[in-house]
């Protein structure tokens, strides 16, 4: 397949999935467990609606389900038949080699009330992504906010050999490869639009930043000063990236245009800063800085004005990542030779270490905010890992033996 | 039903996008990307000559003893005017010496300083090609962090040789922080390996 062609089928994917409603319903109801305990939920073993078995298909249905589903830590996915669950979750299917059918019901057991329930015609291709459709429908339902699990992750792998940047769902599938110049490629980051990507490459000898068009493919080469252009990060509006040059010395965060144009140095210091990271709102950056020694973080205006230290304590403090509702700062802790995750309120209360096995680093939220990804070395390689914004829930979603790092998570699709 | 349309609507609109955009911008094949000249052949730890002397002071005075010394350990005893480029080339890449860091510093030691006077003498008279700095550090710093580690480490080493003289002009620097460790090791004898600036030239 050409690029092109690829690139074609990523956003037919992304489009041909029509919903029709099965079942009018306005108002999103709130199911409640009594207690305060999870939902139980069972996922019935999908059946076809016309047509033969596939059980194949059948068991991929139902395990994307139970993943997406329980990961969210509202409902607790129990086997089918238990005799006390509070939901159930029938699905059929009818699939020709091309076409797919999906349909299903949420009923609630003890009174047979349908919750929610839809039909989606889909290119047979889709299946998974029409799998996290519904579970976001699901999760739509019960709490009135749509999740993430149509979303992309971008991500460094060294499958090749060499740091390259790729594509998957949040969940560890799909995985596509985005560069392939055999340099080293770092840091991507989503636009807000989830349609751009930049990132920095040495595919030119010099570590410059890149933005490519994820649904066109053209790339341009948006800095490329003197030194370093790394760490990249997309101002929530979409039209300007804070980064880090060295051109004027030492590493200095500047502000400029996504076409590459320079419009503010935002830090003065003969100390490293860099790996700005944005507030929802735009108004602040938290940065890492080590003008008091070692690296710290800061949080400034916007503009590059009043800096002031949010850590106060750990030696080394480094990658800050502001969740989307602006309410927590995710980063990174060394200790000794490990880092760990820590979340922070923006100024500065409540600091708490939320990872505590192997090393743990590039925290990046999902863009609802219930999830952190990060890449672990807990198991040996570096892999992706996801998990409750509370920490819980610490799950490897990498499925290949390649080491994956560097996350970036896009809005949903 | 109006949800329908306007999913279609919608479906439309974006397979327009992209079959305009592909029309348009042909997808630019990743080009030019070659990585970085490998290192070929055993880079010496240590320059092959020591210097004797160590001033931290401008050179001035060529030492023609050594430098007799150094053509002769090169097997280079040849006139320099008929040497190729790609053999002197590849005698400065053997004869310049990296040196080596503390942790998270970029402060250049008694040592590190001697090298570089070892190394500016070589740029001084022997090799006028253009030579590329290129810092690294150990993998425990963040990846990030790192990166403007090893871009400091390479800019003061690379200060340092012009302050001893050495044409700014031949003198370009490169950061890989973490990426490029020299021994792929986790304990303290391979970071100390991999807190460097190496030189690589350019070609």
């Amino acid at each position: 397949m050409t690029a092109c062609a690829r690139i074609t089928c990523l956003v037919l994917l992304l489009v041909t999935i029509v919903p029709s409603m099965l079942f009018s319903q306005n108002d999103y109801l709130r199911v409640t467990a009594p207690g305060n305990r999870q939902l139980r939920l069972a996922i019935a073993l999908p059946t076809p609606s016309a047509g033969s078995q596939d059980p194949k298909m059948a068991g991929e249905i139902s395990d994307l389900l139970a993943f997406d589903l329980d990961m969210t830590g509202i409902f607790q996915v129990v086997p089918q038949g238990v005799p006390d669950a509070d939901l159930v979750l029938k699905t059929s299917y009818s699939a020709s080699a091309e076409k797919l059918i999906l349909e299903y019901r949420l009923v609630e057991v003890q009174t047979g009330r349908e919750v929610v329930a839809k039909r989606y015609s889909a290119a047979r291709q889709d299946l998974r992504r029409t799998g996290h459709t519904f579970a976001d429908d699901i999760v739509f339902s019960m709490t009135g906010e749509r999740s993430c699990f149509t979303s992309k992750l971008a991500f460094v792998s060294t499958a090749t050999g060499n740091k390259e940047i790729y594509l998957m769902d949040w969940d560890g599938f799909n995985v596509r490869r985005l560069t392939s110049n055999g340099s080293i490629n770092l840091n991507p980051d989503f636009s807000p639009s989830g349609r751009e990507l930049i990132y920095t490459s040495y595919k030119r000898g010099n570590p410059d930043l890149y933005r490519r068009e994820l649904f066109t493919g053209s790339e341009a080469r948006i800095s490329s000063s003197s030194g370093i252009n790394i760490t990249g990060a997309y101002a929530p509006d979409g039209n300007r990236i804070a980064l880090a040059m060295s051109k004027d010395g030492n590493s200095e965060i500047y502000l400029i245009s996504k076409e590459g144009k320079q419009l503010a140095r935002l830090t003065r210091n003969p100390a490293i800063d860099l790996s700005p990271a944005w507030s929802p709102d735009g108004r602040y950056i938290a940065f890492v800085s080590d003008r008091l020694g070692k690296p710290q973080l800061f949080v400034m205006d916007a503009d590059g004005s009043t800096p002031r230290r949010l850590t106060t304590s750990g030696a080394y403090n480094v990658s800050p990542r502001w969740s989307p509702k602006g309410d927590k700062i995710a980063y990174c802790r060394q200790y000794g030779a490990r880092f760990q995750i820590h979340l922070i309120n923006p100024d500065g209360s409540e600091d708490r270490q939320v990872t505590f096995d192997g090393s743990n680093e590039h925290p990046r939220w999902s863009p609802d905010g219930r999830f952190i990804v990060f890449s672990s070395k807990r198991g040996g390689a570096e892999a992706l890992y996801v998990m409750r914004a509370d920490g819980s829930a610490q799950t490897k979603i990498s499925r290949t033996g390649s080491a994956q790092s560097h996350p970036a998570w896009s809005t949903r699709f | 039903m109006s949800r329908n349309f306007s999913g279609v609507l919608t479906a439309l609109a974006m397979t327009m996008l992209v079959f305009s955009g592909c029309a348009k911008d042909q997808v630019k094949p990743d080009q030019g990307m070659t990585q970085p000249p490998a290192k070929s052949g055993p880079v010496a730890e240590q320059p092959a000559v020591k210097p004797e002397i160590k001033p931290a002071a401008p050179v001035a005075e060529p030492l023609k003893e050594q430098q007799v010394k150094d053509d002769v350990s090169a097997g280079l005893a040849r006139p320099a005017a008929q040497e190729s480029d790609s053999q002197s080339a590849e005698a400065a890449r053997r004869a310049l010496a990296r040196i080596y860091f503390d942790f998270d510093s970029y402060a250049l030691s008694q040592t590190a300083r001697d090298t570089l006077y070892t190394n500016a003498e070589y740029l001084l008279k022997k090799y006028k090609g253009k030579v590329r700095l290129e810092g690294h550090c150990d993998e425990r710093g963040s990846d990030e962090y790192n990166l403007a580690l090893g871009e400091n480490r390479a800019k003061t080493a690379m200060n340092y040789l012009i302050t001893l003289g050495v044409p700014t002009e031949q003198l370009s620097i490169v950061s890989y922080g973490k990426e490029r460790p020299l021994d792929p090791g986790h304990d303290e004898n391979a970071w100390a390996k991999n807190r460097r600036v190496e030189f690589d030239v350019v070609k």
